[in-house]
């Protein structure tokens, strides 16, 4: 009996020292990881939203990073546009994507911020073109409008990967989903801003 | 609760997203455990029994003592605020792989005191499990992909089923593989590895399932 | 064993993946390109080196009967930090390795070689083991992963390098792809022997 007491007290005595070592790496890593989610985020906001690259962006959502303002001067004067993050089940992998939104709710670009599709097929959606800068099934979405993007299977103007109709429905769709959950709270800040 | 979603849950674990072909987790127990087909619906069962209990066990450690939110003991407890509640997420992998190995020591001493007969076939497998990544695997997984309760036993239990399934496929072909003219620098494991790379592509048929 | 001999036994004679059949969840896993094979090596080789540093220092304070779940949280410890580095200053590759990240915990070299090796031998042998392994794991995960990036997608450390007329073997790069080229390799690697021997 007196064993097992022992045993377990260094076992505990070893979990012990374990967690508080790490509850000290944990404090100099967090705002490193924050730092490093932040910074994501602003530069796909800035690449969405070239007009918010002098100003600033506001998370404006009811949760954090849902939805972002953009103003093109420091002061938060100048609405530019609006911001916000889309998820979409893809074929294995959760797609991320920051889209970028002008006053009236056009799409002005949008950006995958993270994808795990099979490579050569799902992830195309990210693919460049030889002699091109820009991934050209992201640019099909220029100036959309985000509520009724749709892939040409299901009778929309954006045309799927070959091969990979699940990765490009998942964009597509997360899309559409995504603007239909941020519409009330951006009319309102749009009502607001008229006044 | 919507049970289509799970019926998707399980289908990805069994087939599409099967966690030797597609995932690579529990390759170790795969190739050494495939020899023989007792053998492998041994060790099938034992995982399937234990990876459907890690599910359970670690989802309610890490939703009820690791996250900052309501559903937080210290919250319950203490009546904290949401804000003062200390996230614990980074002590995520120790925790699991503890309680996951305490788990294991646990069973077998369960089957070993209430079924001395289910120990002999099954006992010898338990000792292996603890590191075997299917099981840490799908706890992490369950948490990642933001399962709740039902959804993340559905997904331990099932992906325990497409382990079972590969390790038993993989078993009747090794047997046979025994007897094959086999070129001599690929007997043993580089052919085993070659075989599951060919049954890996029967697999991929099922990623053609549309699960919607 | 001499002491170079100790650090480059895990190269290439008692390599961890090829020789040992161990770790193989990773190697197939993240052996889709050479960035993720560098990044799991690195990430490997300092859970191995601090794990066999701190198992070979205390080994003769643990009482038998609990070393095994001591070893797993003084690995479980290494695993965290590299874990929680890696999401701070390399988000994309933390990204990418996924759950194989936290999963070093269970890769078998690791705890194989703090029960077999670090518990038995002195610091200084134990840390040259830790990097001979370590080096021959990302060796091992960095050559699968040229490979399979070549012929799969085309490309050499993500860059397209066969012009656009090529048309990859998709193969190589889904998952069987992963089983396949280790099969071979294992099996040219006996074939290699095999001629040693003839000799």
């Amino acid at each position: 009996m007196r064993n097992i007491i022992k045993l377990s007290s260094i076992l505990t005595l070893v979990t012990a020292i374990a967690a508080l070592a790490l509850a000290g790496v944990n404090t100099i890593t967090k705002p490193l990881i924050e730092e490093q989610m932040r910074l994501a985020v602003h530069n796909a906001l800035l690449e969405v939203l070239p007009e918010a690259s002098g100003g600033v962006c506001v998370d404006v959502g009811e949760k954090k990073g849902e939805l972002f303002e953009a103003y093109s001067s420091p002061d938060t004067t100048g609405l530019a546009g609006f911001a916000f993050k889309a998820y979409g089940k893809g074929y294995s992998s959760t797609i991320e994507t920051m889209v970028g939104l002008d006053l009236n709710g056009n799409i002005k670009g949008i950006k995958i911020l993270f994808q795990q599709e099979t490579p050569g097929l799902g992830s195309k959606i990210e693919e460049i073109k030889y002699g091109k800068s820009k991934p050209w099934f992201q640019e099909q979405f220029k100036n959309k409008n985000a509520e009724r993007v749709a892939v040409d299977k299901d009778d929309g103007e954006i045309k799927s990967i070959t091969g990979a109709t699940i990765s490009s429905r998942a964009v597509t769709n997360s899309i559409r989903n995504g603007f239909k959950k941020i519409k009330p709270r951006l009319e309102k800040i749009i009502k607001g801003e008229q006044k | 609760m919507n049970f289509s979603e799970l019926l998707i849950i399980a289908l990805a674990a069994i087939f599409v997203q099967n966690f030797i072909f597609s995932r690579f987790l529990g390759l170790c127990p795969y190739l050494g455990v495939s020899k023989q087909l007792d053998s492998a619906i041994g060790m099938g069962a034992s995982v399937i029994f234990v990876m459907s209990l890690a599910s359970v066990v670690t989802w309610l450690v890490y939703n009820f003592l690791l996250i900052p939110a309501q559903s937080n003991l210290f919250y319950k407890i203490f009546n904290l605020d949401v804000e003062k509640i200390p996230d614990l997420r980074f002590l995520r992998t120790i925790a699991f792989i503890l309680v996951i190995a305490t788990l294991v020591q646990f069973v077998e001493m369960v089957v070993q005191k209430t079924s001395p007969s289910l120990y002999r076939s099954l006992g010898i497998y338990l000792p292996l499990i603890t590191t075997n990544c299917a099981i840490l695997g799908v706890s992490v997984l369950n948490i990642d992909s933001e399962y709740n309760f039902i959804e993340s036993l559905v997904q331990g239990f099932t992906a325990g089923i497409g382990f079972t399934l590969a390790l038993v496929l993989m078993a009747g072909i090794r047997i046979r593989l025994d007897m094959a003219e086999v070129p001599k620098p690929l007997k043993g494991l580089p052919i085993a590895f070659i075989t599951a790379g060919l049954m890996a592509i029967a697999f991929l048929g099922f990623s053609g399932l549309s699960l919607e | 064993m001499t002491l170079s001999g100790e650090l480059l036994k895990g190269i290439y004679k008692e390599n961890p993946v090829l020789r040992l059949a161990l770790g193989l969840c990773p190697t197939l896993a993240v052996s889709n390109s050479v960035i993720n094979g560098i990044g799991m090596g690195t990430a490997f080789t300092f859970v191995l080196l601090g794990s066999n540093i701190i198992v070979s220092l205390i080994k003769k304070g643990v009482p038998d009967k609990i070393r095994i779940p001591v070893y797993i949280v003084i690995i479980a410890s290494f695993v965290t930090i590299a874990d929680l580095f890696m999401a701070g200053f390399a988000p994309k590759l933390h990204k990418a390795l996924g759950i194989f990240v936290p999963l070093i915990v269970v890769n078998c070299i690791i705890l194989g070689r703090a029960e077999a090796f670090a518990s038995k031998n002195s610091l200084g042998r134990s840390i040259l083991d830790a990097i001979g392994m370590g080096i021959g794991f990302t060796l091992t995960l960095v050559f699968i992963g040229f490979f399979r990036e070549f012929l799969g997608d085309g490309k050499v450390l993500g860059t397209p390098v066969m012009g656009s007329s090529f048309e990859p073997v998709l193969l190589f790069i889904l998952p069987p792809g992963a089983f396949l080229s280790l099969g071979f390799l294992m099996g040219f690697l006996n074939w290699i022997d095999s001629k040693k021997v003839r000799k």
